[in-house]
């Protein structure tokens, strides 16, 4: 197996005199010297605003972006790049779906899944909108047979995998189900878009956002696909760069994709997008998804062998995430310990407090992989957690 | 100006490794006397914490007691530090203390507001009681 680790500088990094294993990655993913050159590069050599000048500089910009857009347009199988926007991340890409669709929402219903993130439940409480969840079992596998579609319910927003259980939804059911009641589905592909090949034309889903930096790339930048079927919902945003004619009476559009990026966009962030898509193609899908499978199953496994050790979530397919807690440990105290060994881990609700309710916990250690996870890194984990053990007996 | 209950700790930590200072803070919260469950209540909890933490504070012979506990250990072991140094003194000299142990230990990123055990907030707590005391 290729070692991707000396791809990505700060994985070499020492803390508290120990080797540094990264296990937050559903959190932020570190980024490979390809991203970090591709952002340095651009600021030194290329920066300019784009789609205004008459300058050199700012031509080679727009020239970068709109190549960084139709990277993405064929990274998730979009129809045309047209259908894709860069917004300043998952949570912005999700709220300007709900300020856009509030005129249908409000008063009515949003079914979503009882694992979401709050990034996925209160930008439609904004909106207006009543939430309802697809009932699920013990293990967190959907019930899609109970899921109640009312004459109210105007939207399905599910997240693709969870970023607590690392349990991956069906959405082509649930696409499937919707397109029988000819309802717009918005799929949240933060915790999905670095491991799992998507194509927008095979899941057939209306909306898909995610997020930057958890692919590789910079912060403060995300897509937001939008099908042409909805391109002419109306902009989240108003702005500079997004408008054909304006008067103090009334303003005209662009059309998509400009139409949604009002205001000077992340630039730099929006071309380490392409750099990071670049990055992940170059291994391939099917690779990374291989590798990673490999070592998710054996670090859950671990995980399942180890005496007082409870595993949330138990689904046929599962990626990026594990979380679980050790018996009589609160979540931040194993956190605490394994830090201080050099590994990093998420401990609290993971902005998914409905789940944990329904987990019945008030939070969970989460240890989160990515690409250049290795075996060795769960071992290190497991010896963790026999370290913590021995610390808190 | 120094104090010497606060030197005494530091002493205790000096030199120790990171994992020791753990053992060590696991030991303290061992140590502290087990708030009564019946007030461990939402009234008597402070937010903004990862682990819970719950305060209860009355005056006796015009020295100030507060009581601490929370649900996670090493919170327990921070806690149980602190109520070593402030417990059972006058309101004001609780206003006047400088806690200069708890950078000097190595627990001063656990100050930041983020922080999850909340160590901020709760100095925060005090001081805010020991000021209506003094007023």
């Amino acid at each position: 197996m290729t070692d991707f680790k000396k791809d990505f500088p700060i994985l070499d990094k020492e803390i508290y005199g120990k080797q540094l294993f990264y296990l937050d990655n559903a959190a932020t993913s570190q980024k490979p010297n390809l991203v970090l050159d591709t952002i340095s590069d651009f600021y030194r050599s290329d920066n300019s605003n784009i789609h205004r000048g008459v300058h050199y500089l700012s031509e080679i910009s727009s020239e970068k972006y709109e190549k960084a857009r139709q990277k993405v347009c064929d990274f998730i199988g979009a129809g045309n790049p047209d259908e894709v926007t860069f917004t300043a991340g998952t949570t912005d890409s999700i709220n300007q779906v709900a300020r856009s669709l509030e005129p249908v929402l409000k008063g009515n219903e949003v079914m979503i899944t009882g694992v979401e993130h709050h990034s996925n439940i209160v930008p439609w409480q904004l909106a207006g909108a009543k939430l309802r969840a697809i009932p699920m079992d013990f293990d967190c596998n959907l019930l899609m047979d109970s899921m109640e579609i009312t004459a109210k319910t105007k939207l399905i927003s599910i997240s693709h995998v969870s970023n607590v259980l690392g349990s991956v939804n069906k959405i082509k059911e649930i696409t499937g189900i919707a397109k029988d009641h000819d309802i717009p589905v918005l799929v949240d592909a933060a915790q999905s878009i670095q491991h799992l090949p998507l194509d927008m034309k095979d899941i057939g889903c209306d909306f898909l956002a995610f997020s930057g930096h958890k692919m590789y790339a910079a912060t403060g930048v995300g897509v937001l696909y939008t099908s042409e079927r909805f391109s002419d919902i109306m902009p989240a945003k108003g702005g500079g760069g997004m408008v054909d004619r304006v008067t103090l009476e009334e303003t005209t559009y662009l059309d998509p994709p400009l139409k949604y990026e009002a205001g000077t966009p992340h630039i730099a962030g929006a071309i380490s997008i392409g750099a990071a898509i670049d990055y992940m193609q170059n291994i391939g899908m099917g690779r990374i998804r291989k590798h990673e499978h490999e070592v998710y199953s054996y670090a859950r496994d671990r995980l399942l062998e180890t005496d007082g050790v409870t595993v949330y979530g138990n689904t046929e397919e599962m990626c990026g995430s594990i979380s679980f807690n050790l018996d009589g440990i609160h979540h931040y105290d194993t956190g605490l310990i394994l830090d201080k060994m050099g590994i990093a881990v998420r401990t609290g609700h993971h902005c998914a407090q409905p789940l944990m309710r329904s987990l019945g916990t008030e939070g969970t250690v989460r240890a989160s992989f990515a690409l250049y996870n290795t075996k060795e890194d769960a071992d290190m984990l497991i010896e963790g957690i026999e370290k913590v053990r021995m610390m808190y007996a | 100006m120094r104090d010497a209950v606060q030197d005494e700790i530091i002493a205790q930590f000096d030199g120790l490794e990171w994992l020791d200072k753990y053992g060590l803070l696991i030991s303290y919260a061992k140590e502290l006397e087990p708030m009564d469950e019946r007030f461990r209540n939402e009234e008597n909890s402070i937010s903004g914490c990862q682990s819970k933490v719950w305060i209860r504070t009355y005056k006796e012979d015009s020295r100030l007691i507060i009581d601490l506990d929370s649900d996670a250990m090493i919170t327990r072991g921070i806690i149980s530090l602190l109520l070593k140094v402030v417990n059972n003194r006058p309101p004001q000299e609780v206003l006047d203390l400088d806690l200069y142990f708890i950078d000097e230990i190595g627990l001063k990123s656990n100050l930041s507001p983020a922080r999850a055990d909340g160590l901020a907030s709760i100095i925060r707590r005090i001081r805010e009681v020991a000021e209506r005391e003094v007023n």
